[in-house]
């Protein structure tokens, strides 16, 4: 890797019973958006709080922007922004306020305070309920606001912990659109954590973590095709009928149940699907032919999807 | 030192914008004042004049009393104003403080400047109840008092951050608070003279820090040179330690080290806080 603004090596958490983190080892570019995926109870909270100065590692080191977070926190947290899980705004205080408190907090210059203020409250489109008290606004802005807030400092890395829990869809997408937009516009590193698998696929890279272990580590795309072939879900009037029939008759697909759905992978449908469709002889009510998605890949590597909670 | 500064005026301007908790805060020491000085006055001057020979001047209890009550608003608002720390934790915003590069030590010093100038501004305040109460103080006097309020305000202040550390609920910290204020006043000589106590209970009103806080007030706001010895003696204003008369020298260090303190376990809590 040319130029890693992240590196972990050998990083470990141990708790009086459990080794939640267990020498986990990996690396962020420059200006990548880096997914960090797993389970709840995965260690993906643990490990970001360890990157971020706010639990102190067992063992193994972290370095951001050349930094090494045991020894330079003060310069490790000047490199960094975060959006954390849940709303760490002052709901009392303005927008402004709020943000120019972080200003201080992190000594942005004087005479530039009002300027990057602007700057930020225009990415998330904010500045006409600058002087509005945080209590009033919708989740949705005060999302937004905390990602202003983030930005202030100009991080090296950004880091956003399920940024778009507890939004509605259209909230959310936008949500997305503001982020890509800053990624275009600043070029920052981020370092994302989401539940919604469709979200983590504009990451330019993935990293599966399961059990304090990170078992993947890849683009989507690669991941994806890892996999291989695409996904085909079908119900039938008669499923333990169809999976009798699909036993005997056809071959070349790997077969799993969940629920009423019928999934086969296959190498490729095109050539599968008209000869499977005819060699049935269940009626098939429903059907779905699809290419491998990053929930897929979940399922593939952690035997589990990524709803199933775990503690 | 800017970070100091921000977390400072966070607190105030948030003070001043919470409108019940501004007039509920103005209006317990009125209260006090109404029933201490007003109500009890009487009682307690046929009661202390008993102590005196015949002939000296009276004892003025609300003269007594008024510094005392202005301690009690100090130690009030100041260990309830440390509360900030457990509700900034309570609604998120202390993991914004804990990870901005700001010093551990400029947020423990921050939190408690906050308090303390929180506490001072109810004390003052109260300074414009005194023409009502039929009393008159060297202006001087009322001038002097303000920093040393303000050093009060702080080393209590650092105590309400020792407690606001340990406890970790809005809930518990006013229990254990009450528990503990409650003991803080009656034994520190601010509603009445503690010159005769068991030997037990003197001892804990000398290490109580609030004793040497509302002694102090008490000698710069009343004119103790003038007041005849066996009145000064009924006021308790003769405070002895170990068979020691205290300096008000002493007195003003022993607050300042308490503050000093205080400060540093603030400080360490913030290091390990993980919020």
């Amino acid at each position: 890797m040319s130029n890693p603004i992240i590196s972990v090596k050998d990083l470990t958490k141990t708790y009086k019973q459990t080794e939640a983190v267990k020498a986990i080892n990996f690396e962020v570019e420059e200006g990548e958006i880096f997914g960090f995926l797993g389970p709840n109870g995965a260690g993906k909270s643990t490990t970001i709080n360890m990157i971020c100065t706010m639990l102190k590692p067992t063992s193994g080191s972290i370095t951001i922007n050349g930094y090494d977070v045991k020894k330079d926190k003060d310069k490790v947290r000047a490199s960094i922004g975060i959006i954390f899980q849940e709303n760490t705004l002052d709901e009392k205080l303005t927008a402004n306020e709020n943000l120019m408190l972080h200003c201080r907090f992190y000594k942005v210059p004087k005479d530039k305070r009002q300027e990057r203020i602007r700057e930020v409250l225009e990415i998330v489109d904010l500045v006409e309920v600058s002087k509005q008290r945080v209590e009033t606004f919708s989740g949705g802005m005060k999302r937004r606001l905390e990602i202003a807030r983030g930005l202030l400092h100009y991080p090296k890395v950004l880091f956003l912990d399920e940024p778009t829990v507890g939004l509605d869809p259209q909230t959310r997408s936008h949500l997305w659109e503001y982020i890509l937009k800053l990624k275009k516009k600043e070029g920052i590193t981020m370092f994302l954590t989401t539940h919604y698998l469709d979200e983590a696929e504009i990451s330019d890279r993935v990293a599966i973590m399961d059990q304090g272990d990170i078992i993947a580590i890849d683009s989507p795309t690669a991941l994806k095709d890892q996999l291989g072939g695409d996904m085909i879900e079908l119900s039938t009037e008669d499923n333990d009928q169809a999976l009798r029939e699909i036993d005997e008759k056809v071959s070349g697909a790997e077969v799993s149940v969940e629920g009423d759905t019928i999934h086969l992978k296959v190498e490729s449908s095109d050539a599968f699907i008209s000869s499977f469709i005819k060699t049935l002889e269940i009626p098939i009510t429903r059907l779905n032919i699809r290419k491998p998605t990053l929930n897929d890949v979940f399922l593939a590597f952690t035997g589990r999807k990524i709803g199933d909670a775990k503690e | 030192m800017e970070g100091i500064l921000a977390i400072w005026q966070r607190d105030l301007t948030k003070f001043f914008r919470d409108r019940a908790r501004l007039i509920g805060s103005f209006s317990m020491p009125i209260l006090f004042l109404l029933i201490f000085g007003g109500g009890m006055s009487g009682s307690m001057e046929t009661m202390m004049a008993g102590n005196m020979p015949e002939g000296t001047e009276g004892f003025n209890y609300v003269e007594f009393v008024f510094p005392g009550i202005v301690a009690m608003t100090l130690l009030m608002t100041s260990i309830f104003s440390a509360m900030s720390v457990i509700e900034d934790k309570d609604f998120g915003y202390m993991k914004e403080i804990l990870v901005s590069p700001i010093s551990r030590v400029s947020i423990a010093i921050g939190k408690m400047l906050g308090a303390a100038t929180i506490a001072t501004i109810q004390g003052i305040i109260l300074f414009f109840l005194i023409p009502f109460l039929g009393l008159s103080y060297n202006i001087m006097a009322l001038v002097q008092v303000i920093p040393f309020m303000f050093l009060l305000g702080c080393a209590l202040s650092g105590l309400g951050l020792l407690f606001a550390s340990i406890i970790r609920s809005t809930q518990g910290f006013q229990l254990t608070v009450q528990i503990l204020v409650m003991p803080m006043i009656f034994l520190s000589g601010a509603l009445f003279p503690v010159s005769n106590m068991p030997a037990w209970m003197d001892v804990v009103v000398k290490i109580n820090p609030v004793t040497y806080g509302v002694d102090v007030m008490k000698k710069i706001m009343i004119d103790v040179e003038n007041i005849p010895a066996p009145v000064l003696d009924a006021m308790g204003l003769n405070l002895t330690v170990l068979g020691q008369e205290v300096t008000m020298f002493a007195e003003v260090l022993f607050i300042a080290g308490f503050a000093a303190v205080l400060v540093l376990f603030a400080t360490f809590s913030f290091q390990r806080a993980n919020a």
